[in-house]
């Protein structure tokens, strides 16, 4: 199971600036209730599942995926 | 099915987050050890993962070892505390991800190394927890455990049930329940992980008496967070006779106290035909008795 790639540089992710989520993490993430794709509203700083109706917040570049802190969605 | 709930979520947090605010140099130390450990198992794989989670952990220990691996290119610290809440404590990494360790919000097929340190012990849904962590896993991911298991706290628990039971004449819970070593690895299996190894290690801490145990229990964010916890405070003559109890049958000569902390580690892939399989039942070309150089005997014959 050796791996060719020796010259792995090991970085933190967070090289995030104030406010700003890093791009890489938010490819991985989904809704943790529903396991569904999540739009990312930039104004609004939220990622946002349709199948939850949830709408979970980004602080300081940190998504929060609690569903207790998420806004309901209501329309 | 449901799963019957143990634990009280929101006071574990409580707890975790003011052992954090009030850090107590050293109360840190198995962390500490389980971060080493899991760093040496992972130096045994040789190895380079582009995407890793350390997942939980409270302090950070774990996802400061993965950077500090150069085995890892990212690595995200996904915990249930908030970055404010950690900012400026005995933490040593902040969360870049806050979610229920037992929630996850991770893709399918999206990480290619998940590793948790002394924090599964605490949810109610091992198995289902399991299960979202292979799933999240690229094919041939791997997966790094340490938890508490069964032997942790044997003595604390044993001085309790015998002073309550003196005292009031029963019980209430007041060490959770722990796995077995046997239990993981059925687990992790069941669970769908291809290749799992587990392995138990049990420390002997030594302190001056109970109460410095559970001085330092209370430092790691680890007193009692189950949700059938006696919600009265303890009355002060059965931490005593607990504490008279514990000294009478668990001390060395020196009169120090002995606790057990026993640490399970486990790690396990997620399947890809890439790994090593048994061969197919029935596949064999040679038999057996011709590659031990012996003669087979018919069943029942004996020798």
């Amino acid at each position: 199971m050796a791996d060719e790639t020796p010259d792995v540089q090991s970085v933190a992710l967070p090289e995030r600036q104030k406010g700003r989520v890093d791009p890489k993490l938010l490819e991985l993430l989904v809704c943790p209730v529903t396991k569904s794709l999540l739009e990312y509203d930039v104004a609004r700083q939220e990622l946002v599942s349709k199948a939850a109706r949830l709408a979970y917040p980004i602080r300081d570049g940190v998504p929060i995926m609690l569903p207790e802190e998420a806004r309901a969605l209501d329309d | 099915m449901s799963t019957p709930l143990l634990f009280d979520r929101a006071m574990l947090e409580v707890k975790r987050k003011r052992a954090l605010r009030r850090f107590k140099p050293g109360a840190d130390f198995l962390m500490h050890r389980v971060a080493e450990d899991l760093g040496e198992r992972l130096g045994s794989v040789l190895r380079q993962f582009d995407m890793a989670v350390a997942l939980g952990g409270v302090t950070g220990h774990i996802a400061t070892m993965l950077r500090a691996s150069g085995q890892t290119r990212a690595v995200i610290r996904a915990d249930c505390l908030w970055p404010e809440t950690v900012a400026g404590t005995g933490a040593i990494s902040l969360p870049d991800l806050v979610c229920h360790e037992d929630v996850l919000p991770f893709a399918a097929q999206s990480l290619d190394l998940v590793v948790s340190g002394l924090t599964l012990q605490t949810v109610d849904d091992l198995p289902g927890v399991l299960i979202q962590i292979r799933r999240a896993l690229k094919p041939d991911g791997l997966y790094l455990a340490a938890l508490a298991g069964g032997d942790t706290l044997k003595e604390l628990r044993e001085s309790f049930a015998i002073a309550e039971t003196e005292l009031t004449g029963g019980l209430s819970p007041r060490v959770i329940p722990f796995l077995d070593v046997r239990d993981l690895g059925g687990l992790l299996q069941r669970a769908g992980f291809a290749l799992p190894v587990t392995d138990s290690e049990r420390l002997t801490v030594r302190y001056r008496s109970m109460l410095d145990l559970v001085a330092d229990l209370r430092a790691m964010g680890a007193s009692n967070p189950l949700l059938e916890r006696s919600r009265k405070p303890i009355r002060r003559d059965l931490l005593v006779r607990t504490a008279e109890v514990y000294a009478e049958r668990f001390s060395d000569p020196d009169g120090r106290i002995r606790a057990t902390f026993q640490i399970l580690s486990a790690s396990a892939w997620a399947p890809s035909d890439t790994q090593q399989k048994p061969a197919r039942r029935g596949s064999a070309t040679v038999r057996l008795a011709d590659a031990l150089g012996t003669k087979e005997l018919p069943t029942g014959e004996r020798p």
